[in-house]
């Protein structure tokens, strides 16, 4: 179990190894999240002014939806750079390790659970610099807990998407699954402002759960009635796409 | 030399037929944006001031066009870049053609995507209830507003290739894309915009831009917008194609 | 009990491809088994299916006494991979890298440096330790690949390729760091497509071609198979051929000489007969103009064996008669 870990760990170091060495490259993977929620603020702000959006602004309303797409783009991200390490024979390397394979893979997704919290840090620092109320001590662990259990989500089905194509070509397939699954909820609106299709796909996608375990603090305040459905989603959902990396590792070597 | 160019434009056209990740993301991307913005924010057009309009699907159709055609300026510029990576952008120079040839060529097949744009999206918004009230001639103002500025676009991006000469710091300007296009009224209302927006989107030509194209769809070809929009499209080819081709003069005197 | 064995080993692509077409092969302890074939004859598929990164599709493979397809992971802890093509992160630091590699490889905490160290000097790469990989060369990122091999000082150690596009004197370092090695008594399997490579390193080599072993032996009996080595001899005074001839029939057969030789002799010991033949010639009164010793490569092997010539020959030889 120990030298398991010390595998997690020095997989996770080795990730994180690129956001200090080329820090160019992760600046947009930093700031996306940033510049969507100010952007769409700035564009869609009066959003909130239509009768049944509610106390809260629109500002306030998307910023939880900026978190969980820096779990989207880092979970996206992951999946891009497995496969290029599959692409240069890097990852043959990692498979020639007699750690278990299920340590591989969680050293890849403990990566992106991490590699998360940064966009979600700056992020979270603008909201507040503009004047976005502190969502509470309770509010921000809980929101920041399901951003990194979806990052590790997004981690999984990209990382399973590169087992398969083997191409960085598959990048938007990546980014396409997380922008689906983030936006495809009550993102911009509550849920009875949706149009109606829209309102449907919300109510059977997982991540609304998440979202709203992620929004509650911003927008009132916790309850466990919001956290635990929250909570439950990220575990079915890891479950689910965690099964499926794991097919596609067993695959990759048939 | 036209027969050049449109060999040069089938090369481009062929290659991104035979790349669709390429070309797929151009119409993958704004669509998904274009189905999340008016899913999530349908209920805005009854907003005060929000123009009368059938429904923001049809609102919305020139917000999904601007940001494709943005996009294919980018893809114009990757395949640039990659041409000068892969060596092929050396073999065309050091062929007897007109230099201007090269530039071209691409255009012509960046124009011919707008093409393919226009109509997908405009397709797409009647498949999905929206109405083109300009009629036979608002579809063809829309078609010529929109190939110009592909054309613009993909100058634009063909410049930025030919000095970053690797695509993946061309690729790097992809997430602007959405940045100037949040400072534009090509998501919603000019009078409904917050702070900066507001302000900037008045300075922004993606706003006449995307107010040219938008116009034909959802009333009666009316001149000022279409006649702005087209202003800001021919703006920016011809800023676009003179920076191209000092970009690649620069390029020649360097190599 | 044999390193590395190998009985009917088969591999299909899901393409329908037969990559490889039943292999059986034994290398023992402490052997250098070279692996020599053209570009696309197998090789590297056998190599993947020997170290546990492709299942086999038939036949089975055992290394260090272990299933490659039933017990991968006891495999894994007992062999050393250097593969084509040196997959490395071009961002770490050749001393970051090697100690990766060695917690990878579950190396207590309190080892971990000292071994990396260790390797890195064996390899020269010392000075090079912390740059970034990116920085090295060629020949230095093959040289650390094959450190990263070594570190958890594996049994059996698979070199694919491993100076395939190095410059020379790269690839004397290298092929003196596998000779070492084989002092130690680790088992190589070294697969290349260079015949001077498996000449020079490998204790027995076995021929791919088409997914199937078509020849196997040591370099020298493989070469023997094809024909000994001759002498071609040049005289300065050809008056008296068939006396020359007579005095050279104790050496071997006098076989029929090419254009521009006078006399052309078998000779089973090769090299170590030159003295004596020139000596005999010459205590009969005969100057010899020129002599060269004409040896059977392995090239000539593989040319017998598939009708193919090795190294870049893209015409295939007429077939021997």
């Amino acid at each position: 179990m120990g030298t398991n870990l010390a595998v997690v760990v020095a997989l996770v170091r080795r990730a994180l190894n690129e956001i200090t060495r080329v820090p160019g490259a992760a600046i947009p993977g930093v700031l996306a999240p940033t510049i969507f929620v100010v952007g769409l603020t700035s564009v869609f702000g009066q959003a909130d002014r239509v009768v049944g959006f509610g106390e809260v602004d629109f500002r306030t309303f998307v910023v939880p939806v900026g978190f969980l797409q820096a779990a989207g783009f880092t979970g996206a991200a992951t999946g891009v750079n497995l496969a290029r390490d599959i692409e240069q024979g890097w990852f043959d390397r990692l498979l020639l390790c007699p750690a278990p394979r299920l340590t591989v893979l969680t050293g890849l997704v403990a990566s992106a659970a991490l590699r998360c919290l940064l966009p979600v840090a700056f992020l979270f620092l603008v909201a507040m610099a503009i004047g976005v109320d502190f969502p509470g001590v309770d509010g921000l662990l809980v929101a920041l807990v399901l951003v990194m259990g979806l990052a590790s989500v997004f981690a999984c089905f990209a990382v399973a998407l590169a087992l398969r194509f083997r191409t960085q070509q598959a990048a938007p397939l990546m980014q396409m699954g997380s922008f689906v699954g983030v936006l495809f909820t009550p993102a911009y609106a509550p849920k009875d402002l949706l149009a109606g299709w829209l309102e449907v796909l919300a109510t059977v996608n997982p991540v609304t759960l998440v979202l709203t375990g992620a929004r509650q603090g911003f927008v009132g305040g916790v309850t466990w009635g919001d956290t635990w459905p929250a909570l439950l989603a990220i575990v079915g959902l890891v479950l689910a796409f965690g099964a499926l990396a794991t097919r596609g590792l067993r695959r990759y070597s048939g | 030399m036209t027969r050049v160019v449109l060999a040069l434009a089938r090369r481009a056209i062929r290659a991104n037929l035979r790349k669709p990740q390429f070309l797929a993301p151009l119409l993958i991307f704004p669509t998904l944006f274009l189905a999340v913005n008016v899913g999530g924010l349908t209920s805005t057009t009854s907003l005060q001031g929000f123009p009368e309009v059938r429904g923001f699907l049809d609102f919305q159709l020139a917000g999904a066009l601007t940001q494709s055609l943005l996009l294919g300026g980018v893809s114009t510029g990757i395949a640039s870049a990659l041409e000068i990576e892969g060596g092929f952008f050396d073999r065309l120079v050091a062929s007897p053609i007109p230099r201007v040839a090269i530039v071209l060529g691409r255009l012509v097949a960046a124009g011919l995507v707008a093409g393919v744009q226009v109509l997908f999206f405009l397709a797409l918004g009647l498949a999905f209830g929206a109405e083109i009230a300009g009629g036979v001639p608002g579809v063809l103002v829309v078609l010529v507003i929109g190939i110009v500025a592909g054309v613009g676009f993909g100058a634009l991006g063909q410049a930025i290739g030919l000095r970053a000469r690797n695509a993946s710091t061309v690729q790097g300007i992809f997430p602007l894309v959405l940045v100037i296009l949040f400072v534009s009224s090509a998501f919603f209302p000019r009078a409904l915009l917050s702070p900066p927006s507001d302000t900037i989107s008045r300075f922004n030509p993606l706003s006449y831009l995307a107010d040219g194209l938008r116009d034909p769809i959802i009333s009666e070809v009316s001149w000022t917008p279409v006649l702005e929009g087209l202003a800001a499209a021919t703006g920016i080819a011809v800023v676009a194609m003179g920076l191209s081709v000092l970009a690649l003069r620069g390029r020649l005197r360097d190599a | 009990m044999a390193a590395i064995d190998v009985r009917g080993l088969e591999r299909e692509y899901r393409s329908g491809l037969k990559a490889v077409r039943g292999i059986d092969l034994a290398v023992a302890p402490g052997e250098v088994y070279g692996f020599l074939g053209p570009n696309g004859a197998g090789k590297t598929t056998t190599v993947r299916m020997l170290v546990t990164l492709l299942r086999p599709t038939g036949g089975s493979a055992t290394v260090a006494g272990f299933d490659v397809a039933t017990q991968p992971a006891q495999v894994r802890k007992r062999i050393g991979v250097a593969l084509q093509e040196a997959a490395l992160d071009l961002l770490m630091t050749g001393r970051e890298l090697m100690e990766l590699q060695a917690t990878l490889h579950g190396i207590p905490r309190r080892d971990v440096r000292a071994r990396a160290e260790d390797l890195v000097g064996r390899v020269g790469l010392s000075q090079a330790a912390g740059r970034r990989v990116g920085t090295y060369s060629g020949g230095m990122r093959r040289r650390l690949d094959l450190a990263m091999a070594l570190i958890h000082e594996p049994e059996v150690l698979f070199l694919d390729e491993p100076t395939t596009g190095l410059d020379p004197t790269s690839r004397a370092t290298l092929w003196d760091e596998v000779r070492r090695l084989k002092a130690e008594g680790t088992t190589v399997f070294l697969t290349t497509q260079y015949l001077e490579e498996a000449d020079q390193l490998a204790d027995r080599v076995g021929i791919i071609a088409d997914g199937v072993i078509v020849a196997e032996g040591t370099p020298a009996a493989l070469k023997a198979e094809v024909g000994l080595p001759h002498l071609d001899i040049t005289l300065m005074d050809c008056s008296d051929l068939t006396r020359a001839r007579e005095l050279l029939q104790a050496f071997g057969d006098v076989r029929p000489a090419p254009a521009g030789v006078d006399v052309s002799v078998a000779v089973a010991g090769g090299a170590t007969e030159i003295a004596p033949v020139v000596r005999v010639l010459d205590e009969a009164g005969f100057t010899v103009a020129s002599l060269e010793l004409v040896a059977p490569s392995l090239d000539d092997v593989f040319a017998e064996k598939t009708g193919r010539r090795l190294e870049g020959a893209a015409e295939p030889v007429a077939a021997p008669a």
